[in-house]
């Protein structure tokens, strides 16, 4: 598997990691992110005046390029998408050695989501301007390396442009099954696994930083694989092996296989494990009847919460970066997320409890 | 029917007088149709004001729903779950009849899906657009149900209409103008009648005046024989 010639960031493992360089460089992007003050003010904004706002902190570029282009709160959604890819990229630019493959490893999810965002508008007919308006360019593929395939007439075409990135061979094997079935659902979940194959790969054998960094890759995914195990036990036509990440440390296939035919010993399972004590205000109301849109809320949180412990053992590692990258694709729900509920006239007290993470 | 145009004859009083109970009779059958019509109607009307409820609640529902998975999830993660629709929906057709109103039955296929049955991945998509969907799902299927209700109350409204002008034809103008028509033949030949009797009676009169006459006439020749002799 290999990356294109285009690439936007080449892996230079030769180099030695600088993470107190990068390490710095984030705490003070961190220091510029929306605080609780700011979203306070923002809670009571029109979308207008939250674009007008973002453009007086931080977003001018954006929302000043943008602005030709969208309006309202679609103008605040792709400004929000622009400068975290920017930022995104910043911080690979910033980063050398190892601390770059980790970091380009972890940005690789925005690659994944664009292959598939490409496939989906290639399937759905959408036009090659859709297509690229909805790309979130945070990733390591470019708009260019994504071309050819944004230019292809049939989803057969679009796999072929892409056989050269780190989804191709996983796309060409699934390419059976999509012409078997007609759906996307092959093709998307080959592309899922392959970021998480390669992401937990990347992450090292190593003890101190490593192990950590490893260990909340870990719990990503657990917590990924016992959501989808929730969601299918609602469900009769999901087969919990279709989704099914490996990588996890508590969770294991069979375990959860056994688990999804009875949803109450599964919700008994996630509160034994070792997640169970920082969610249980989520776990209890999903017994009480509660939708899984609770649980996703704390989950999210909870790995924040994890990145942030994480920075704490070990400032100078990969941690802080992960911990910003997180901290700043929060800001974008969260800023995305006042704007849309101010847009469908959601009130203060509503977008405070149910949109804010 | 005007009464210029009726023939003021004993047939005519026949067959009016046969139209007349004819009418009557469908007069009494179109009102128990338009009255059983209007139980059905009322029937209905009762089951589209719940099925409208319910699709307007459905649609709030869905529409919050909908705001949660754009505002949480994005327009662009909802637009890409949107766009990996496994299958469409598909309506079928039937009709069923309510007291000889054709009215249409809609079988709808494939709109309420299971997570697994709407073509998207659940790697990459949170259970807010689940909800979404699911909302949206209840909301088409509860459309498809208040489309087939409406345009049932909506024939049965058309057949009401139709059958109230029948009866009040009926009522206010056929049966009216052949009773008018009746009374008409009936008056024209009691009339026929007395002048038949009147003009029986007159050369009943005029005979006797002339039999009167004749023996008149007879008695004075004999007295006038008798007076030559």
């Amino acid at each position: 598997m290999t990356y294109t010639a285009s690439s936007k960031y080449g892996v230079e493992d030769t180099e030695s990691p600088n993470f107190e360089y990068v390490s710095a460089r984030v705490r003070a992007r961190k220091a510029q992110l929306f605080d609780e003050d700011d979203y306070r003010k923002l809670v009571r904004m029109s979308p207008n005046e939250i674009a007008r706002y973002m453009e007086e902190n931080g977003y001018d570029r954006e929302i000043n390029r943008l602005g030709a282009r969208h309006s309202g709160v679609d103008l605040i959604e792709y400004a929000l998408y622009d400068n975290m890819s920017e930022t995104f990229h910043d911080i690979v630019g910033w980063s050398k050695g190892s601390l770059r493959k980790l970091v380009v490893s972890y940005l690789r999810k925005y690659d994944a989501w664009n292959v598939k965002t490409v496939i989906r508008g290639v399937y759905t007919d959408a036009t090659e301007d859709e297509i690229r308006t909805d790309l979130i360019p945070a990733g390591e593929l470019s708009e260019d390396d994504l071309d050819a395939a944004i230019n292809s007439e049939s989803v057969e075409q679009a796999v072929e442009a892409l056989a050269d990135t780190a989804f191709g061979d996983a796309l060409e094997e699934a390419l059976r099954d999509y012409k078997d079935e007609g759906v996307l659902l092959p093709l998307e979940n080959a592309v899922d696994r392959v970021f998480y194959r390669r992401l937990l790969a990347d992450a090292g054998e190593g003890s101190g930083p490593e192990k950590v960094y490893r260990e909340y890759l870990q719990a990503e995914v657990d917590l990924l694989n016992v959501r989808n195990a929730l969601r299918a036990a609602e469900s009769e036509a999901v087969d919990l092996d279709d989704y099914f990440v490996e990588g996890g440390a508590r969770f294991r296939r069979e375990e959860l296989q056994r688990l999804v035919g009875n949803r109450e010993e599964l919700v008994e399972a996630l509160r034994a494990s070792k997640y169970g004590g920082d969610i249980t205000d989520a776990i209890d109301a999903l017994e009480e009847g509660s939708s899984l849109v609770e649980l996703d809320r704390a989950l999210e949180e909870l790995l924040i919460d994890f990145a942030q412990k994480m920075t704490y053992r070990y400032p100078n590692s990969v941690a802080p970066v992960i911990s910003y990258i997180l901290n700043k694709e929060r800001e974008v729900d969260n800023v995305r997320g006042i704007a849309r509920g101010k847009e469908v006239g959601m009130t203060v007290e509503e977008i405070e409890e149910e949109v804010m993470v | 029917m005007v009464a210029e145009d009726v023939k003021p004859t004993r047939k005519d009083l026949m067959e009016i007088k046969e139209r007349i109970e004819l009418s009557e009779q469908g007069h009494e059958t179109l009102e128990k149709k338009r009255d059983g019509l209007i139980m059905e109607f009322m029937e209905i009307l009762e089951e589209a004001q719940d099925v409208r409820e319910s699709m307007e609640d459905d649609y709030t529902e869905a529409q919050k729903r909908i705001n949660m998975a754009r505002a949480l999830d994005g327009d662009v993660a909802v637009r890409g779950a949107a766009s990996a629709r496994a299958e469409t929906p598909s309506i079928e057709l039937q009709s069923k009849n309510i007291m000889g109103v054709v009215v249409p039955q809609i079988e709808a296929t494939k709109v309420r899906k299971d997570v697994g049955e709407r073509g998207y991945s659940l790697l990459d998509t949170s259970a807010r657009i689940d909800e979404a969907a699911e909302s949206y799902e209840e909301l088409l299927d509860t459309i498809i149900l208040a489309a087939e209700i409406e345009t049932a109350m909506k024939k049965m409204l058309e057949e009401i209409e139709k059958t109230k002008r029948r009866v009040n034809a009926l009522e206010f103008k056929l049966i009216p103008e052949l009773e008018e028509a009746r009374d008409f033949i009936e008056l024209r030949l009691e009339e026929m009648e007395r002048e038949e009797i009147f003009r029986l009676k007159k050369i009943k009169n005029k005979k006797e005046e002339e039999a009167k006459e004749e023996a008149r006439r007879r008695r004075e020749e004999l007295e006038a024989a008798a007076a030559d002799d």
